[in-house]
């Protein structure tokens, strides 16, 4: 029985996913730090903690990620979008369309029934459309990424952001704090502002099948459910791992299939 | 696009909505304060127009009458032209043809809705419109290509060297639709003996494209009766343009959105001509009183836009001109350029002159008469060249005695953020202070109108202007 | 290659140098519809006008606007740094709005940058329409544009002269029409890199030893007997406007990918067809080739035979998949490039369409990391154009 693993380095958050036989035996994300290497590091010691593994253990590796070129111990790097690709098909295998909402991108795949990717497209030119819009938003709203979620269901009358900078969004939203708008407005407008963005992307890329998504903003409830409204789908989710984790899932399975001399 | 806006048609949503708009006022006063109670969402922008009396009333008749010659067009037998706001519709009503101009309806839009045109537009960007384009085409253009309007049937731009990217937009839509496409294309100068030969030639294969692809041919009865209606408008507007001239001017501001919104709609034809004489006696009985156009009846500031007004939601860039008491002397849409007006005076190859008196004069009045519509006029080339915006701008400023300029577009101009910045310093250097606006006239995503009147009120108070 | 690579790498390259110690003018020109043999003919050298090597970018944000493409600032940039100091002369052509807009920037910048617009500045007025008044208007403005020429620089351009120039280019555009007939071959003897630096250079080259360079290039390829295709998928490059060597490196560098075609305003996409030698008028015949044979999306309603042109290419270049590229702001290659790819992907083919900036690769780690994925998806495909 091998033992392979995967390692997702991002912007904001690195994972790392240890399986055995197609399952997660040990798991660990932390935020990333400043250089790539020391955050794949601390990622794969946690998931092999967790697991009770050591180095010697795994068979094969895959890096993945932004800053995947630059991690040592592994054996091969694959993009983050086949990655997310297979990781998204383990979490729920009859997903076909895929959005990942990263800390400093957006895309969408399109997959076959073995997760393979037929078709992406990626939005990154700035801020707005990605993970690092919520947190520069929560930061100003003084909430929790979680809590920011929540202000779509409670929000009366949504404000309309400047959506399209980031800098402008952020000036906005401090105006009208300051007017004393509530701040639940505040917040769905800006999850509102998000899902409208990463709306455009999704429905580029007409849509098929069950659609799931992946990524840390997988978890805000708030713009998942306005993204549901404005392409008039409903988003799966999946119990059996966090979402987050789908690009070292991804990874760890790639690796599983170079082991059995698959890939 | 979010699934409820696919239940109806915009033009037919738009354009019901303007048609209730325009009965509201023929009840009692008390019956038309009753019903705004009704409509909630639109007693804004309603009242902005129907406040204004008869010609904000006639306004937006006009405006539905344009929606519902569209939506009627293929019972009528008639044929549908997408178009754009520089290219006159005289000559698609000379050869009855409906225009369907994609700013307008764009506009209307953003004016009307507190969500503006966005899901059109956000639609056009799904469809592989880059999310960089100009937002005055991408509304409509959205609405078109999700077949949520009634349908083209063939395509004409004149924007080609002018404004790439709004002819990219029409462009985009041919080659989506698969609908016929000319475009006419302007060269650099005007008014040269070249230029002016080129713009008939153009003009002459416009009209043969459109013969062609309407089944319709080129009346010259019509086109005659409609050239003298725009003699007729032509004089009226002049009229207009010289009580702009006052200090302080009995013209309102929203009188110049209506002034040229009119033009791009029904240009030659009698029920523009009808909102005009509104305009005009209104403006006159106004002077003979003394009183300013402005509601807070003082003149406190005159500002020129040098490009375009701001279009988005209830009214708000007017408004906020009335509330501080500034005068509005104009935008580059605002002027036709006919020969006579004072403006003419030191731009005389920028003009056209209306000749009825056989049908070669007709066609050459018409071909001209389109090469100085905005943007086409004076965009066309070098900034600083002879005729061009920097010489336009500042007669017009100057002779409507401007204190201060204002730019505003869209970030998807590119041939005007291709110059603003030297254009802007070279206005100054002449004596005007001027503001550039970063925001999106059609878009409030881009920037929130709250943060634009915030620099404009910087701007005014930073330069001791208010 | 040296050659080649030094002309494509540099904005003051060697050839452009020699060329300027001989005391000889150099005429810079920014778009793909100015007849550079009309200077040839009047022993200028004509130089394309690119923005490599650009550094900072205060001197083309100062003038131009924000929502402006990186490329025209980029050259302004240059401009303002004084890195064309060689020119004697510039023309500026309405290639798009951003590009026309150059006149005036380049034009107020000198007004504060002291001599850095070149002695000759002109602006070549061409219409973005090919058919009849078009062509004439485009054959009159190059009537203009050599008389500005003669009067300038007081040399004369007879039509014998212009006549040769064609000649001369002509056998360039034989000697890369073998080139691309290489590159369309099952087993591949020339990188993409190569090939592009190679095109790159004829663009600032003088034609006469850009010629002999050129013939001695292709016949050392001809006698090679490795070939670089193995294993490799083979790309097209379509998109705005690119100049950038490092642009085609980066893919190759995969070292799954090899760039057998290009789509692009550098390159053989115009350079291809040759133009008839014996006219009567050598200036229509150059207007007929330079106005008429353009494959860009400036041409406004030409969608259809632009994508007729690009399948048969495809066809022709047995490519795996196309990588489109546009540049932020570039609309019009951004708008046909979704035209391309829903069109392309219907018929099967792979398509990367990607937005990016011009320039000094500042996001060359996203190109990376797009282009790897589009192969990864290619090669779990294993369809080819071929097997359309």
């Amino acid at each position: 029985m091998s033992i392979v693993a995967g390692c997702d380095v991002g912007s904001l958050t690195s994972k790392a996913v240890i399986m055995k036989n197609g399952r997660i035996v040990g798991s660990h994300i932390i935020k990333s730090k400043p250089r790539p290497s020391d955050s794949a590091d601390a990622a794969m010691d946690g998931a092999m903690a967790a697991a009770g593994v050591s180095k010697a253990d795994i068979d094969y590796c895959i890096g993945t990620g932004y800053g995947r070129e630059k991690i040592a111990f592994i054996d091969e790097s694959v993009s983050e979008i086949s990655c997310h690709g297979k990781g998204a098909h383990w979490l729920l295998p009859t997903a076909r369309t895929v959005i990942d909402i990263g800390g400093q991108d957006c895309k969408t795949m399109k997959i076959d029934d073995n997760g393979q990717i037929l078709k992406f497209t990626a939005n990154d030119k700035c801020a707005s459309g990605t993970g690092r819009f919520l947190e520069v938003m929560a930061r100003v709203l003084g909430v929790s990424i979680d809590e920011l979620g929540g202000f779509s269901r409670t929000a009366r009358a949504p404000i309309t952001l400047a959506s399209t900078c980031t800098v402008w969004a952020q000036a906005d939203v401090i105006k009208y704090l300051n007017s004393g708008v509530p701040i639940d407005d505040i917040g769905a407008g800006i999850n509102t502002a998000m899902a409208a963005r990463v709306a455009i992307l999704v429905n580029a890329v007409k849509p098929e099948g069950d659609i799931f998504m992946t990524g840390g903003v997988a978890k805000n409830i708030g713009v998942v459910t306005t993204l549901e409204k404005l392409i008039g789908r409903t988003i799966k989710k999946a119990r059996k791992a966090d979402p987050q984790m789908a690009g070292a899932i991804g990874a760890a399975l790639i690796s599983g299939e170079r082991v059995k001399g698959e890939g | 696009m979010r699934p409820e806006i696919r239940e109806y048609n915009y033009d037919l949503l738009m354009g019901k909505t303007l048609r209730a708009a325009a009965m509201v006022p023929r009840g009692t006063s008390k019956e038309t304060a009753r019903t705004y109670g009704y409509i909630p969402y639109f007693k804004g922008i309603a009242k902005a127009f129907i406040d204004e009396g008869p010609p904000g009333i006639t306004f937006l008749d006009l405006l539905a009458t344009y929606y519902e010659n569209i939506l009627t067009a293929r019972e009528q037998g008639k044929k549908i032209a997408a178009t754009t706001f520089c290219n006159t519709p005289a000559i698609l009503y000379a050869m009855d043809i409906v225009p369907a101009t994609f700013e307008i309806l764009t506009a209307i839009g953003c004016l009307v809705w507190k969500r503006g045109m966005f899901d059109y537009m956000d639609y056009s960007c799904e469809a592989g419109m880059p999310e960089t384009s100009c937002s005055s085409q991408k509304g409509a253009l959205g609405a078109f290509l999700a077949g949520l309007c009634e349908s083209i049937d063939f395509v004409v731009c004149d924007t080609p060297g002018v404004c790439d990217t709004n002819a990219n937009a029409f462009a985009f839509a041919s080659a989506f639709l698969d609908k016929p496409f000319y475009q006419l294309n302007y060269p650099s100068t005007i008014g040269d003996d070249r230029s002016q030969k080129y713009h008939i030639d153009d003009y002459r294969a416009m009209v043969a494209f459109m013969e062609t692809h309407s089944g319709k041919t080129l009346d010259y009865d019509r086109l005659a009766n409609i050239l003298r209606e725009i003699d007729r408008q032509d004089a009226l507007t002049a009229e207009l343009e010289d009580m702009l001239m006052l200090v302080p001017t009995p013209v309102p501001p929203i009188y110049g959105l209506m002034t040229y919104a009119g033009r791009f709609c029904f240009a030659g034809h009698p029920i523009y001509t009808g909102l005009l004489e509104s305009m005009v006696e209104t403006a006159r009985s106004r002077m003979a009183a003394g009183v300013p156009g402005l509601k807070s009846g003082d003149e406190k500031l005159r500002i020129f836009m040098c490009y375009i007004d701001h279009y988005t939601f209830d009214m708000n860039f007017y408004d906020y001109l009335g509330e501080r008491g500034i005068a509005h002397t104009g935008s580059i849409l605002a002027r036709n350029f006919r020969e006579g007006n004072k403006y003419v005076e030191n731009l005389p190859d920028n003009s056209y002159r209306v000749d009825t008196s056989s049908p070669e004069a007709m066609f050459e009045s018409l071909a001209q008469m389109n090469a100085r519509m905005p943007m086409v006029r004076s965009i066309r080339g070098p900034y600083d060249q002879h005729g061009m915006w920097l010489e336009e701008s500042l007669a017009c400023a100057n002779l409507y005695q401007a204190d201060c300029i204002i730019y505003n577009g869209t970030p998807g101009c590119r041939n005007t953020w291709g110059m603003v910045k030297p254009y802007a310093r070279d206005l100054e250097k002449y004596g005007f202070p001027v503001h550039i606006m970063y925001d999106d006239a059609f878009d409030d995503r881009v920037e929130s109108w709250e943060a634009s009147k915030e620099r404009l009120d910087e701007f005014f108070h930073v330069r001791g202007l208010l | 290659m040296d050659i080649f690579y030094d002309a494509a790498t540099r904005v003051a390259s060697r050839s452009i140098l020699d060329w300027k110690a001989a005391g000889k003018p150099v005429v810079g020109y920014t778009c793909s519809y100015t007849p550079a043999e009309i200077f040839h003919a009047a022993g200028i050298l004509p130089v394309r006008l690119r923005g490599i090597e650009t550094e900072g970018m205060e001197v083309g944000d100062t003038y131009f606007g924000p929502f402006i493409c990186s490329f025209p600032k980029c050259i302004l940039q240059l401009a303002g740094k004084g890195r064309f100091s060689f020119l004697d002369g510039a023309i500026i052509t309405p290639g798009c709005d951003g590009m026309r807009r150059l006149d005036e920037c380049w034009r107020k910048a000198g007004e504060d940058y002291e001599g850095i617009v070149p002695s000759y500045f002109y602006y070549f007025d061409v219409p973005h329409k090919a058919e009849d008044h078009g062509m004439k208007w485009y054959i009159e403005e190059i009537r203009l544009l050599i008389r500005g020429v003669e009067e300038h620089f007081q040399v004369t351009i007879t039509d014998e002269k212009l006549r040769g120039a064609i000649r001369r280019f002509n056998d360039g555009r034989r000697l890369l029409s073998r080139l691309e007939a290489m590159r369309c071959e099952k087993d591949l003897r020339v990188s993409g890199t190569d090939a592009f630096a190679a095109i790159v250079a004829g663009t600032v080259m003088p034609r006469d030893d850009y010629t002999v360079v050129l013939e001695e290039w292709i016949d050392s390829l001809g006698k090679r007997a490795d070939t670089l295709s193995e294993g490799k998928k083979r790309l097209m490059v379509v998109g705005s406007v690119s100049d950038e060597i490092d642009l085609f490196e980066l893919i190759e560098n995969t070292g799954k990918a090899i760039v057998v075609a290009e789509n692009l305003c550098f390159g053989i996409r115009y350079e291809g067809n040759t133009i008839p030698e014996d006219d009567a008028d050598p200036v229509e015949a150059l207007a007929a080739h330079y106005l008429g044979s353009s494959v860009c999306p400036r041409m406004f309603g030409k969608y259809r035979e632009r994508f007729e042109l690009l399948k048969e290419r495809i066809a022709r270049t047995r490519v795996d998949g196309v990588v489109m590229q546009n540049i932020r702001f570039c609309d019009l290659h951004g708008a046909e490039n979704a035209l391309f790819e829903r069109d392309l992907e219907a018929m099967g083919i792979p398509c990367l369409r990607v937005e990016r900036e011009y320039g000094p690769h500042i996001d060359a780690g996203r190109m990376k990391l797009r282009i790897n994925a589009f192969l990864e998806r290619m090669g779990a495909r294993g369809k080819t154009a071929a097997a359309i």
